[in-house]
């Protein structure tokens, strides 16, 4: 435990140094005594100096020491964006303890697996201490009595706790195809090979972060710990999500440096008029990744930001945010694919064949992941963590490990990687990694569904949704969207909800997904007269997600006339038997026809729900 | 690049010196630093296996400081 006590001697990082021993909490407060009066952290809630944070996160883990919390325990947290929230995730880390980020559009019951998963015994909440799906467990509200005049009480300095640089940072969960998700554990060594040094942006204390992403989500780790290990400035975006013109005058207002978006959102930023993306113009590095970028969209960035290097940033969660990156010096050419790069410092990555050798330089191969990033493996799954991460045969430190990804690569003459395809079927949605396995499993777990088959759609934008299959008895997919809600996170739940009477098979009995895909696209919106309204309520969207699932049609919006979309009447009395049955009310087919949209069939429902109530 | 479906290739078990366990192909040699642990099969097996005899994930080095 020697390493853990002492402190090691403040100073800056030597760039090209490797990843120094210790902890996340070691390097802050290093960073908090070099300059204590530098500003680490602002958010809609204030801001807090790095003297502040540390004496607050200080307390903070004494509380959580007192609480029983230390090193092998996971902290749940469940946080709105906020300075508070550095606070409470520095707290956790200094208490030794990892954490495990709640987002809060989940549902409940997804909360209570993951917690139950990794076997949380604690959760600090800022804002919500009554949140749902935490019950049984000890809620430590900081922002309140008693718990902040708890804290308050405790010494400002640092807490010795024996945690070092092979401890558990926090448990990031992602899509498991067996239907489970598995909880990703990533040591303190893997963040500071990310972020201290780093080859792929220079990070200095003049550097301002944006903390955007959910922090569940592991494009949060270089967000939160890229300015905060470096002495640089953290800003949390407001909790509410951020239309991209709100977020470039963010980004100008701020003063940030270093941005890093997920690839759905760079589009839409890229989207925006000249005049709105010149507030990005303060950007030393716009980094962008989590899925295949849009190579127009790079070329657009290159062009509009001119003193930005635009950086494609690639990388498993299980490899710690990033495993290659690629700086963006020449456009794109058309057609062509915008590369990911190579390996960033203290990783390696490999092209290997089914055999595990490597390919030649040109051909396809599956990309394998190694080195300080790594993580330990899948928490509570030994079988997943052993499937997933092999013997490294080309390490020159015997014993190591690498990460399968599941990533399709080939390399390209020039050295850098570029991204082919997956070899399973996990899919990105909106940034996040789907399983469609994961999703087929939580339908064929509701009752009436014996069989479902979830196959992924490109969207022209670039996008992808997923298409559900089912096949069962009595069927209600406004039901079924219900239950799915309640199990799943909202970006794994099936954009088509397709009642069909039986799945197609392949040659070997499989079901033919090839075919599945084939055989049914569903119709787009088409121009109607009024302008497209986006569903507002509960009950507006249940009603138009219905409606996309019977008609078939993408981007239904709220105002939508159901006949001038491609309703008849055949059609209308399956929806409104179907409403009636899932809110308990009764609907004619009368009532329905004066104001056929989603939003006068959402009013109708929410009047008979209260009539009912009343008597 | 087969789907862990299509996947019929023997594998061992293999442990290195943090206790971790994973597999590797039967008929190549061992990358340095893994030892044989004993079971051969097919990936399923040797995975069921893994998840029978590994009961904590973390690296020895971290399991004895806790």
């Amino acid at each position: 435990m020697s390493e853990t006590v002492a402190e090691p001697a403040p100073g800056p990082t030597a760039a090209g140094a490797p990843a120094e021993p210790g902890t996340i909490a070691h390097v802050v407060t290093r960073r908090a005594r070099a300059h204590p009066d530098r500003v680490a952290v602002s958010g809609p809630d204030g801001t807090l100096t790095y003297a502040q944070l540390d004496a607050r996160a200080n307390r903070l883990a004494r509380h959580l020491r007192a609480a029983g919390t230390g090193p092998g325990d996971t902290v749940g947290l469940l946080a709105h964006r906020a300075a508070e929230t550095a606070v409470a995730l520095l707290g956790i880390l200094k208490a030794g303890a990892a954490y495990l980020a709640l987002d809060h559009r989940q549902p409940a019951e997804r909360h209570r697996l993951l917690l139950d998963d990794a076997a949380v015994r604690v959760v600090l909440t800022l804002g919500e201490p009554d949140a749902a799906g935490l019950e049984g467990r000890t809620v430590i509200a900081p922002d309140r009595e008693p718990d902040r005049s708890a804290a308050a009480g405790h010494a400002p300095d640092p807490v010795t706790v024996p945690a070092g640089a092979g401890h558990p940072v926090y448990i990031a969960y992602t899509s498991g195809s067996t239907g489970h998700p598995k909880g990703v554990c990533v040591p303190h060594r893997a963040v500071l090979r990310l972020v201290l040094g780093p080859d792929y942006v220079t990070i200095g204390p003049d550097d301002v972060f944006l903390q955007l992403a959910p922090i569940a989500f592991d494009a949060s780790t270089l967000e939160l710990w890229g300015p905060l290990l470096n002495g640089g400035r953290l800003v949390f975006a407001p909790p509410h999500d951020l239309t991209p013109t709100e977020l470039a005058a963010l980004v100008h207002r701020e003063g940030v440096t270093i941005l890093w978006l997920t690839a759905g959102l760079f589009q839409r930023v890229m989207d925006l008029g000249p005049d709105v993306l010149a507030g990005l113009r303060g950007l030393r590095y716009l980094l962008a990744g989590g899925d295949v970028l849009s190579p127009a969209h790079v070329r657009r960035a290159v062009a509009t930001l001119p003193a930005t290097t635009v950086v494609n940033g690639y990388g498993p969660t299980e490899n710690t945010t990033f495993t290659c990156c690629h700086p963006v010096t020449e456009p794109p050419e058309e057609g062509a694919a915008v590369p990911i790069g190579r390996p960033i410092r203290h990783t390696r990555a490999y092209v290997l064949d089914e055999r595990l050798e490597p390919v030649p330089d040109g051909e396809t191969g599956e990309l394998y992941a190694a080195g300080d990033g790594l993580a330990h493996g899948y928490l509570g799954s030994p079988g997943l963590t052993a499937g997933r991460f092999l013997p490294d045969p080309l390490s020159g430190t015997p014993g190591e490990r690498m990460y399968r990804t599941g990533d399709l690569v080939r390399r390209r003459p020039d050295g850098t990687l570029e991204f082919v395809g997956r070899a399973d079927d996990q899919v990105k949605i909106r940034g996040f990694r789907v399983e469609p396995g994961e999703v087929e499993a939580a339908l064929t777990a509701l009752e009436g569904v014996a069989r479902a088959a979830v196959v992924p759609r490109s969207l022209p934008s670039g996008g992808r949704q997923l298409v559900a299959h089912v096949v069962g008895d009595d069927l209600s997919t406004l039901r079924l969207r219900r239950r799915l809600a309640v199990s799943l996170p909202s970006y794994a739940v099936p954009a088509f909800i397709r009642c069909v009477p039986e799945l197609p098979l392949n040659a070997n009995g499989k079901v033919d997904r090839t075919a599945l895909a084939r055989e049914w696209t569903p119709y787009e919106r088409p121009e109607l007269n009024d302008p497209h309204r986006t569903p507002q309520t509960e009950t507006e969207r249940a009603v138009v997600a219905l409606w996309t699932d019977h008609l078939g049609i993408a981007g239904i919006g709220a105002d939508d006339d159901f006949f001038e979309v491609g309703g008849d009447s055949l059609l209308a009395v399956s929806i409104i038997t179907e409403l009636g049955r899932g809110y308990g009310v009764e609907i004619t087919p009368l009532a329905f026809y004066i104001d056929p949209t989603p939003a006068g069939l959402a009013r109708l429902l929410e009047r008979r729900s209260a009539e009912r109530e009343d008597g | 690049m087969a789907h862990d479906d299509a996947d019929d290739r023997i594998y061992k078990v293999v442990v290195n010196h943090e206790e971790q366990y994973s597999i590797w192909p039967e008929d190549r040699e061992n990358p340095a630093g893994w030892r044989d642990a004993g079971h051969r099969g097919p990936k399923d097996e040797c995975l069921a296996h893994i998840a029978r005899v590994w009961t904590d994930i973390r690296p020895l080095s971290l399991r004895q400081r806790s």
